[in-house]
């Protein structure tokens, strides 16, 4: 490009996807939401395959008694590096995947929200998955387990590296989750076409906005709690350490409170397919939408409460014991009342046994026998005798496997047509079915009684027990079964791409939008959206006679709110889930008294006074922003300026706690009260860091003159919020870190 | 005294409360009328009452954080809700104390303020400081429940915005129940050496195996999960309400 290139050539060049389409990398520079749902779903099966493999060389070692294929330092390893990359890796991009694809077309949008953080979020799953397979040339693969229990992860038990590259891996997998999330929730609030109000939402939809917020609560916790491992492996501190003062049950806490949501994090999505297959393969609507709406919920709410139920056998106490039992019952409510929605919309239909609707079926049988296993680990004593047992590991496997990947694999033979234009081979999805179906309860089934048995889980190898050797070669031999259904699986999507039958615009004559368009849509989705005015757009149009009861009132006059500020909101949400873990963390230590260092070392009355400058800040840049709406560049970029300067006199004022602190010898290591202040101190001051740089940037922009359009009125205004969120959680710290020693 | 006598005997038949509850039904009656919806009322006022007189009053005084807790827990939550529920259908009220930032600092502010250790050791042992508590927290609760439970339709917040309301304030009475739960520390100093007034204290320590550390546990839970079911209760009902919203007329697009 030469000199005179202006800005607007330059960004029509680089961000016009028709002038990019011919380029060789257009894949991979992609920011088209269908394009990136593609690559989500690709990685996804290549870490399926991988920790597919890794399950069959285990399941092949313990398939005999006192077994030596693998050594016991191996088996951890693959027995880690199978939970974590499933769990992140496959689960997680496949259902971020399908949602990516379907989600905008089922709201008649043209992309996501954020097309460039969308693709900013898929591409942190590769970096994430070779960071930790980076491990492997790195001294080995973690070997603590996908929940990585403290002090067991700590460097004296830990010292390889590989704990470090898993916890590096999840962080940046934990942010590539974040803002698929707040994509996902700024794309249903801002992006919606006309005459689809939140009421009218196809189930799919709704159950992946609400299954967002989750995200946005629940990975920021475990993010918080790998930034303190990393603290500690990293820079000598003590969170989780006895023998410094920590606490490895905190670990616990922390990662449960994020690993119980989580588990809901991968069970919606799955739920929101079948909400979506059941009722077209039997030609109804679904039964009971608003229940199955509320439901979800329920589920979110409830789930971010309790995950005590992961922790009965550690000793809580009776009191901590009885609470979470009963608040863990409570969620078989709104499950169960799913459940029965999906059953009673198959009641009475005219039900198509097409592949994608025999998967949702053994769904829904293997997921009630989920159900069920489950809620008894809600009673306390038995799970005393079953949580360390092959019972528990056939518990979540019929999660995981029997209810989520039956889903997910119903989903893929469902829009497999929308997105290649071709179907998947019904012949060949029979077998990948019936294999499944066989492999899977031949393998998991039979834990459940080596686990009643008494053969304790996370084992390399077992005594020769009676009964435990057959029972554990009946479940290796399922595991062949399952490797060739996956096999047909894989050969399948392969040949039905470049030979299947031609799909058709809306092959399963379904009701939702996707159907709408063309099969795959072209790149702007839609030529012309149908008129909206029920659940059921398509059956409306297809049957005028009888269309569905009208769903609300019609808004289409109604603005959306803008996404630059549903995004940021829901980033705050996140980030103040990320602070809130920090700050209890820290409380929790701040009650234990120990020698050494603690709050009375600092200087209270100079933090006030750069308090007091951060705070002023809020204020200079609210009068940017008046004098924004005013177009004065003099004072726009005098007050921003003055808001940098606010922000940068704070910085050193912590800059020089930090320094008189390392003068005295306080750092990080020396106690308790060093790593939580450090830490949760380091982490405002980096927050604040960034919104100084995002500030700078806006500075040049308004110097350069560019204040004058309206994308960098909103831009501003998102930023805006940012900043006076880090002032927000810096009251919160003050009062926490420095305010609450001089009351007590 | 076992816990027979103790259930028996542990009634307090305090005359403030009596006088208050009865100036109470007959004010309702005066005012409303049959306009009202008096089942929440006398609900509403039953609760209040055992509150007060049953022998979780006499524990809450002084002996366990626990039962302070249910009793908190009632007043701020249960009683204004039901209050709200029994006005008339069209009473309303101008006020700024109807913004959704007021109601949320109050009802939130209720949980955080009367837990800070001087207040909450005051209001356990001092008669005046606990009347005034009580007030407060009725007044809280109901300008807290007001978004919601306004007797008019558009004084409510909209459904979307009312779950955001519940559970941000649900959120922020978990963090604190989180803490009282996992604070090694009391929180209520005055029921960690109870003066044993009853001679019930052994009995509780003994028999009902509640020490003083599992009575902060057991308070801190309350705060937690009860509470939170209560909110997600109401969660559930904005969506109903939301999805039960009128039907437009027209069948024009």
């Amino acid at each position: 490009m030469n000199g005179t290139t202006t800005i607007a050539e330059f960004r029509d060049a680089v961000l016009d996807p028709a002038k990019r389409a011919h380029y060789r990398l257009a894949w991979l520079s992609t920011v088209d939401h269908k394009r990136i749902a593609v690559l989500y779903m690709l990685t996804a099966l290549v870490f399926f395959v991988i920790a597919g493999v890794e399950a069959l060389f285990m399941r092949l070692q313990l398939a005999i008694p006192n077994n030596h294929f693998l050594a016991p330092d191996t088996f951890n390893q693959l027995f880690t590096m199978h939970g974590t990359t499933m769990i992140f890796l496959v689960v997680m991009p496949v259902v971020f995947g399908l949602a990516n694809y379907v989600l905008p077309l089922q709201i008649g949008a043209r992309d996501m929200a954020f097309p460039r953080l969308n693709a900013f979020g898929f591409w942190c799953v590769p970096f994430g998955g070779i960071l930790l397979h980076f491990s492997v040339l790195a001294g080995g693969a973690p070997a603590v387990g996908w929940f990585s229990y403290a002090p067991l992860s700590e460097t004296p038990y830990s010292s390889s590296p590989g704990v470090d590259y898993w916890a590096v891996a999840l962080f940046v997998l934990g942010i590539g989750s974040i803002s698929f999330a707040i994509n996902t929730i700024a794309t249903v609030i801002s992006l919606r076409g006309p005459g689809m109000t939140i009421r009218r939402l196809p189930l799919f939809t709704w159950i992946n906005f609400v299954n967002a917020f989750i995200i946005i609560f629940a990975l920021p916790v475990l993010n918080a709690n790998l930034a303190m491992i990393l603290v500690d492996r990293q820079l000598q501190g003590h969170f989780f350490l006895p023998i410094g003062g920590g606490s490895p049950v905190l670990w616990q806490h922390i990662f449960w409170a994020f690993g119980h949501p989580e588990v809901y994090i991968m069970a919606l999505p799955a739920f929101a397919i079948v909400s979506e297959i059941i009722p077209v393969f039997s030609r109804k609507p679904i039964f009971g939408y608003e229940f199955v709406a509320a439901s979800s919920v329920a589920i979110a709410v409830l789930s971010l409460g309790v995950w005590g139920h992961h922790m009965f056998t550690v000793g809580m106490g009776r009191p901590l014991d009885v609470f979470f039992a009963i608040s863990s019952m409570l969620i078989a409510i709104p499950t169960g009342v799913k459940v029965l929605n999906w059953t009673a919309t198959m009641i009475g239909g005219r039900i198509r046994f097409d592949v994608p609707m025999l998967f949702c079926i053994a769904f829904l049988i293997q997921f009630l026998v989920a159900g069920i296993t489950g809620i008894s680990h809600a009673v306390v004593p038995l799970d005393w005798q079953t949580k360390n047992s092959y019972f528990l590991v056939a518990h979540f496997h019929f999660v995981a496997v029997g209810a989520i990947v039956f889903a997910v694999i119903g989903g893929l033979q469902y829009w497999f047509p929308k997105m290649s234009g071709r179907m998947l081979s019904e012949r060949l999805g029979k077998w990948t079915f019936w294999l499944m179906v066989i492999g899977f309860n031949m393998t998991f089934v039979i834990q459940h009684f080596l686990g009643l048995l008494g053969m304790p889980r996370r084992v390399y190898t077992y005594p020769d027990l009676p009964h435990w050797g057959w029972m554990n070669m009946v479940s290796t031999s399922g595991v062949f079964f399952m490797s060739a259904a996956a096999l047909i699986l894989v050969w399948n999507l392969a040949t039905s791409f470049f030979r299947g039958k031609v799909a058709g615009d809306n092959p399963w004559d379904a009701w939702t939008l996707e159907w709408a368009t063309t099969s795959p849509p072209p790149h702007e989705n839609f030529v012309a959206l149908p008129p909206i005015r029920s659940r059921r757009p398509l059956w409306d149009i297809a049957n005028p006679d009888r269309p569905d009861p009208i769903v609300g009132e019609n808004s289409t006059a109604v603005t959306l709110p803008n996404h630059n500020k549903i995004g940021i909101l829901s980033f705050i949400l996140s980030e103040a889930g990320f602070f809130a873990a920090l700050i209890l963390a820290y409380l929790y230590f701040y009650a234990r008294p120990e020698a050494g260092p603690g709050p009375r070392e600092l200087d209270v009355p100079r933090t006030l006074l750069f308090s007091v400058c951060l705070f002023a800040s809020s204020f200079t840049f609210w009068r940017s922003e008046v004098a924004l709406t005013k177009q004065r560049r003099g004072s726009i970029l005098g007050w921003l300026a003055l808001t940098i300067l606010l922000g940068g006199i704070f910085l050193v004022g912590q800059g020089t706690e930090y320094w008189k602190l390392f003068q005295t010898g306080v750092d990080l290591s020396t106690n308790m009260f060093s790593t939580t202040f450090f830490t949760l101190t380091g982490f405002h001051g980096l927050h604040v860091l960034m919104g100084l740089i995002a500030l700078l940037i806006f500075l040049w922009m308004a110097w350069e003159g560019d204040f004058v359009s309206s994308r960098f009125g909103s831009a501003f205004k998102s930023v805006g919020y940012f900043w006076h969120f880090v002032d927000v959680v810096w009251v919160f710290v003050l009062l926490t870190v420095y305010i609450l020693p001089l009351i007590r | 005294m076992t816990t027979y006598q103790f259930f028996t005997t542990a009634w307090t038949w305090n005359s403030v409360v009596l006088a208050a509850t009865a100036l109470g039904c007959v004010g309702y009656f005066v005012i409303f009328g049959q306009r009202g919806r008096p089942v929440y009322f006398i609900a509403a006022l039953a609760i209040f009452l055992l509150s007060f007189i049953s022998p979780v009053n006499a524990l809450a005084n002084g002996y366990l954080f626990s039962a302070h807790m249910v009793q908190h827990i009632l007043l701020v939550l249960v009683v204004p809700a039901l209050l709200l529920l029994s006005l008339p259908p069209s009473f309303s009220v101008r006020s700024p104390l109807t913004h959704p930032v007021i109601g949320w600092i109050a009802g939130v502010g209720a949980m955080w303020l009367w837990h800070a250790p001087a207040l909450c050791n005051a209001a356990a042992t001092s008669g005046t400081v606990s009347a005034i508590q009580t007030t407060s927290l009725l007044l809280m609760g109901s300008i807290f429940w007001w978004q919601v439970l306004a007797p008019r339709e558009e004084q409510r917040l909209s459904p979307p915005a009312g779950i955001i309301y519940l559970f941000t304030a649900c959120t922020a009475c978990s963090v604190l129940g989180i803490i009282l739960t996992f604070a090694p520390v009391s929180i209520c100093p005055v029921y960690q050496h109870p003066v044993d007034r009853l001679g019930i204290l052994s009995t509780i320590r003994g028999d009902w195996g509640l020490t003083s550390d599992r009575d902060q546990q057991i308070g801190g839970l309350l705060m937690w999960v009860p509470m939170c079911a209560i909110y997600a209760s109401a969660i559930l009902a904005q969506l109903a309400r939301w999805h039960s919203s009128p039907q437009p007329t027209q069948s024009n697009a």
